[in-house]
């Protein structure tokens, strides 16, 4: 039975950056072999997500979702414009699986902690967890809360905490909410686009990757979205599938 | 030497190449390296629509086993070489405008308000002026070498979406600038906008 692997993303009209993650994880695990077409399927750019499927003869086709939470695009954009009806879709005889973002997986837990530990985090420091947020749908801020509670639940690091960009606890607050001399900040974004890049570090004040403040060190690592291992999550959401 | 889009195709002495403009810069064989170099023109902008006429040009990359002449295509034109089979198949599926505006929500939801001579506007601002693919979903018939386009694309939606605005509260024209970038619609100056804007202008006059 032939496999294809579908990666769906945002993409972006503005943002070279936006969908590069996407494209690269799509790019190792097609060298890895494991299946017989691996497809990146766009919202704002092509192939976009209502023709990624043309001419995919696949038996069995997983899409993944490239998303940080379930929300309006992984509800609603992504299966209206895929036609997909539910976690599996058959049509035209191809089993269509639809799979959680990758973003809700437990295993980026790990992901979270590699990135704070590649810019120096150790045991005695703490870590914030820094999700987007949003006012419309509350899926979003749970799983920030729950990647928060299971890296904490390791026990690698002093203190763990969940802040947002766009709701409460803010990111401005972060060094109310913890006591350790050395805060590490690990963004829950996909991307190294726009908030990232620029709103994050410029409403933080971060002079980069370190950043000394009030007696205190701030470190800023990059995305969870764009560690290589993310890749590992992706193949692990797909084997976790149920067959039938 | 054959061609699609803007790319050639030339299978010479030393096996098959594609390109853009004259052959200066030699890619990797790689799928990666093709989509990087035609990500941004030659201005530095990001082009999000990958038939945009003004590829960036002086490149060319050789076809191997490790890259395959459909593969370096794909990575220039997405799905172009299977539009193309489906077509000349007759199992191409054509979706049309009034359906793909039809079923937007959230913030595109208000681009199905556009006017018929709004919705023929928009196609004829992007579609035939600045894009190589051919809008089957429009009633285009592409040429034997042509790539046609089976359904409006997110940049043919995003326009939409402005223009439907416009409709509401005409903006005031301002010369194009360059150095807007390609899909920012809302700004003055970007030159689709103001194409846009001095064609309904236009046809308004006439009307
Ligand atoms: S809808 Fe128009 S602009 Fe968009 S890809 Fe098709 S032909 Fe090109």
């Amino acid at each position: 039975m032939s496999r294809a692997l579908v990666l769906v993303g945002h993409g972006s009209h503005l943002n070279a950056n936006s969908s590069e993650p996407v494209w690269r994880h799509a790019d190792t695990i097609r060298s890895r072999r494991l299946f017989d077409e691996v497809r990146v399927g766009l919202w704002k750019e092509e192939p976009s997500l209502s023709r990624v499927l043309d001419g995919c003869t696949a038996d069995e086709v997983f899409v993944v979702p490239m998303f940080i939470s379930t929300g309006y695009f992984t509800k609603t954009v992504v299966p209206r414009e895929m036609g997909l009806t539910g976690t599996t879709t058959v049509r035209h005889g191809q089993v269509i699986r639809y799979t959680p973002p990758v973003g809700v997986h437990d295993s980026l837990a790990n992901v979270i902690v590699e990135r704070a530990r590649e810019v120096g985090a150790g045991p005695d420091d703490a870590v914030v967890v820094l999700g987007h947020g949003t006012r419309r749908d509350s899926d979003s801020e749970k799983n920030v809360y729950r990647m928060a509670d299971l890296v904490r639940e390791r026990s690698l690091f002093a203190e763990v905490v969940a802040v947002f960009l766009d709701q409460e606890p803010s990111m401005l607050n972060m060094l109310d909410l913890v006591r350790a001399p050395r805060v590490t900040v690990v963004p829950l974004f996909i991307a190294d686009g726009w908030h990232v890049g620029q709103t994050i570090p410029d409403d933080l004040s971060l002079e980069g990757v370190e950043t000394r403040r009030s007696g205190r060190l701030v470190r800023y690592s990059g995305p969870v979205g764009t560690h290589d291992s993310l890749a590992d999550v992706i193949l692990e959401l797909v084997e976790g599938v149920p067959a039938g | 030497m054959t061609g699609l889009g803007e790319i050639w195709i030339r299978n010479v002495g030393e096996g098959i190449s594609i390109g853009v403009g004259e052959a200066i810069e030699r890619l990797p064989s790689t799928v990666p390296a093709i989509r990087d170099r035609v990500r941004h023109d030659d201005r530095g902008s990001y082009r999000p629509l990958s038939g945009a006429r003004g590829l960036p040009a002086g490149w060319h990359v050789r076809i191997s086993e490790e890259l395959p002449l459909d593969a370096a295509i794909e990575a220039v034109y997405p799905l172009a070489t299977v539009h193309r089979a489906q077509f000349r198949d007759g199992t191409l599926r054509v979706v049309s405008l009034d359906e793909v505006l039809d079923r937007q929500s959230g913030r595109y939801e208000i681009a199905s308000n556009l006017s018929s001579a709004g919705r023929d506007l928009v196609r004829s601002v992007l579609c035939d002026n600045v894009c190589v693919r051919v809008p089957v979903w429009a009633g285009s018939s592409p040429g034997i070498d042509d790539i046609p386009c089976p359904e409006p694309c997110s940049v043919l939606v995003a326009l939409a979406r402005e223009a439907a605005i416009w409709e509401t509260a005409r903006p005031v024209a301002t010369d194009p600038d360059p150095d807007v970038e390609f899909a920012e619609f809302d700004l003055p100056g970007n030159v689709l906008r103001e194409t846009y804007l001095a064609r309904a202008r236009e046809e308004q006059a006439e009307s």
